[in-house]
């Protein structure tokens, strides 16, 4: 399942994905809990305000109607600390000592009348008289001492005295965080189980896409009959596996529509080409004078020269669509060249030209044999036709990264600027060129068919520089 | 030597049967495979030719179908496609040949005659040639012409091997690349032409008989008479 390549997960698509869909997720389901949590709490602070009004006022009802003798304080007193035992929400396994609801009674002067609870009473006291307590509507308020507020509600005697009951907040506080952490672990929980659904299935349905590029990268030139595989599913990768299927099954028709035409233009034109050199032959054997020969020789030339360009014109035409069919082999360029140099040298001298090879030693590349035969001695027969005398060609064979550079340099007079751009096209050639302008584009072919490229350009010392490249290991091998 | 062609074009199988004939070929034609894999199980063939477009099949077929049935005569292939075939390559390596179109009659006589000596495999090879007053020694690198020692470069001494043992038939330039240099191109320039050039310089010395000669259009002959 885990990726086979190097790259580590977090560089993956599927990884990103899952961040960002778990950030989405987490974001919503923090926003739900948010709402349960405020939700909770205003019902627990509800439920204790209810409480809250309900007791004061049964307190302040006793407190009017106990009579106003030495037993009140211990009436009220009693009636508060009765009250006190029912809070809600309050835990068990709480120490005795009642220290969460307070009863205070203060005169109509604000004089403290009455104290029900821990200690003397005295910073609540303070508190109460620092805020404005409005009856009936329980407020919260701090007090000195205490780390957590009350809940303070009031009531307001005829006689002028006011009660207060104050209940600690500290038990609903204690509910909510408890609730808080559930909420959280809960949440955390979701969120891992979400992000691992999420990395799991786009991680799947990205392995089955890295599959079809895999495969689809790996359909080469001269291996069009692969496939991308499919899945079982019939889903959106499968979709796409099934397009490019197409889309492969249209491009092999039309390069083998390019190569049936092709073919059969060759075919068709070197049939009656074969006829016509035959019979030219035989007329050429039964001849007795030479007188009459010339035209038919000259006639058997052209024809070589016709068969060769319609040769070259079609691989050029093939290559220019990526479907020069290659059959590569290992081929050691330092070996060719040395052959080819041999070949051409007494050519060269007889024209006043100079010819030197600089390698570094055996160099074999996978390369089809024959295309790189007419691809060397193109490139000699150019140098050959438009070097005016007494000039040299330096050859320089080397390694550059994963490709044999071939570096062809002269001294001659260079490109024309004008046509340096246009160099490598089909039918340009030089003003006083005699050939049929296939030379270059043909190198620039075979360079390409092999997944290499070609330069041309002047040298800052005058003369050109025709660069070739081409792959040590064939690229488009099957 | 009784030789069958295999040719559905009839102005290609009419001067080819011609030109064989003359050549000292007993030819037999068939137009299509259907008559070919007939002809060859009934007649005894040292050689055949067979084109690679034949209306009815793919010479290949033929050539692979002929083998089962278990005709051993070696196969020279005409092909008129451009690049050559992979199955073409392994038929080479079996031991036949194949000539693309146009092609020159002289190549392929040379090819039919290698195929057929291949055939008959003439015995341990001679490591003298003799050629009229040229003698090569083939063992010491050495050639002379009327006794004289001539000064042959290495290449120089393989191209006139390849003439000496073409002694009297026509080789073309193609053939003297593919046989000396080992390769299959077409040169826009003279190359081959200023090697003949250079050796005849040597071996065709002053007041010596000319032995080289160019036939223009078709390629060289070493007269051996």
């Amino acid at each position: 399942m885990f990726s086979k390549t190097a790259k580590p997960v977090m560089y993956s698509a599927a990884w990103r994905i899952s961040l960002w869909a778990t950030l989405a997720f987490a974001c919503g389901t923090l926003l739900v809990f948010v709402f349960l949590h405020r939700f909770v709490a205003d019902d627990i602070q509800r439920r204790s305000d209810a409480w809250l009004s309900g007791e004061v006022e049964v307190l302040g009802d006793v407190a009017e109607r106990t009579p106003k003798d030495a037993l009140y304080d211990r009436v009220v007193g009693e009636v508060a600390e009765l009250a006190g035992k029912e809070v809600p929400n309050k835990l068990l396994s709480e120490s005795s000592s009642n220290d969460s609801v307070f009863f205070l009674q203060t005169g109509s002067d604000g004089s403290r009348q009455l104290w029900v609870g821990a200690g003397d009473g005295e910073p609540a006291l303070k508190a109460i008289q620092a805020v404005k307590i409005v009856s009936d509507h329980p407020t919260d308020l701090h007090v000195q001492g205490f780390g957590v507020p009350f809940r303070v509600a009031s009531i307001r005697l005829d006689d002028g005295s006011h009660i207060y009951l104050g209940l600690s907040e500290r038990d609903e506080l204690r509910v909510l965080r408890s609730l808080r952490l559930r909420f959280f672990l809960l949440w955390l929980l979701i969120v891992l189980f979400g992000f691992s659904i999420v990395f799991y299935t786009t991680r799947r349905m990205l392995s089955h896409v890295r599959r079809i590029g895999e495969a689809a990268s790996g359909i080469g030139h001269s291996d069009l009959t692969a496939r991308v595989p499919m899945t079982q599913k019939h889903d959106e990768i499968s979709d796409l596996a099934l397009t490019l299927n197409h889309m492969l099954d249209r491009i092999e028709s039309s390069m083998h529509q390019l190569h049936t035409i092709t073919d059969s233009l060759a075919h068709d034109l070197r049939s009656p080409l074969t006829a016509i050199r035959g019979k030219l032959e035989m007329s050429l054997s039964t001849l007795m004078q030479v007188e009459q020969a010339e035209p038919i020789v000259s006639a058997i030339e052209e024809l070589d020269r016709l068969t060769d360009f319609l040769n070259k014109s079609l691989d050029v035409a093939e290559a220019k669509a990526d479907a020069l069919r290659l059959s590569p082999v290992a081929l050691d360029l330092d070996e060719l060249l040395r052959i080819m140099i041999d070949l051409y040298e007494p050519s060269m001298s007889e024209k006043g030209l100079q010819i030197s090879l600089q390698s570094g030693g055996p160099l074999t590349i996978e390369a089809d044999a024959a295309l790189i035969h007419r691809m060397i001695a193109n490139l000699f027969d150019n140098e050959l036709k438009h070097l005016p005398p007494a000039c040299s060609v330096t050859i320089r064979l080397g390694i550059e990264e994963d490709s044999a550079s071939l570096i062809l340099d002269d001294d001659g007079p260079g490109f024309d600027s004008e046509m340096l751009l246009h160099l490598f096209e089909r039918r340009v050639r030089g003003k006083d060129s005699n050939g049929h302008g296939l030379g270059l584009a043909f190198i620039d072919a075979v360079a390409r068919a092999h997944g290499g490229t070609v330069a041309a350009s002047n040298r800052e010392s005058g003369g050109a520089r025709i660069t070739v490249a081409l792959p040590i290991v064939s690229k488009r091998s099957s | 030597m009784r030789l069958l062609l295999v040719e559905d074009e009839l102005d290609i199988q009419r001067f080819l049967k011609t030109s064989l004939t003359e050549a000292g070929y007993q030819v037999e034609t068939a137009p299509d495979g259907k008559t070919a894999e007939r002809a060859a199980i009934d007649g005894q063939f040292d050689v055949l030719i067979v084109d690679l477009g034949l209306p009815d099949q793919d010479g290949i077929s033929l050539i692979l179908k002929l083998r089962q049935l278990g005709v051993r005569a070696p196969v020279l292939i005409l092909s008129a496609r451009r690049s050559v075939d992979d199955r073409v390559r392994g038929l080479e390596q079996g031991g036949d040949d194949y000539l693309t179109k146009p092609f020159a009659l002289a190549e392929l006589l040379a090819r039919l005659r290698n195929l057929t000596k291949r055939n008959s495999s003439s015995g341990a090879e001679a490591t003298r040639l003799r050629v009229l007053d040229l003698e090569m020694d083939l063992l010491r690198r050495e050639a002379t012409r009327s006794g004289q020692l001539l000064q042959l470069t290495p290449q120089e001494f393989v191209l006139l091997e390849y003439l000496c043992r073409n002694a009297g038939r026509v080789v073309t330039r193609s053939m003297i690349l593919d046989q000396v240099w080992g390769m299959r191109i077409q040169p826009d320039t003279n190359v081959v032409d200023v090697h003949i050039y250079r050796l005849r310089g040597k071996v065709d010395g002053p007041g010596l008989q000319p032995m080289i000669r160019t036939l223009r259009g078709v390629g060289y002959v070493l007269k051996d008479r």
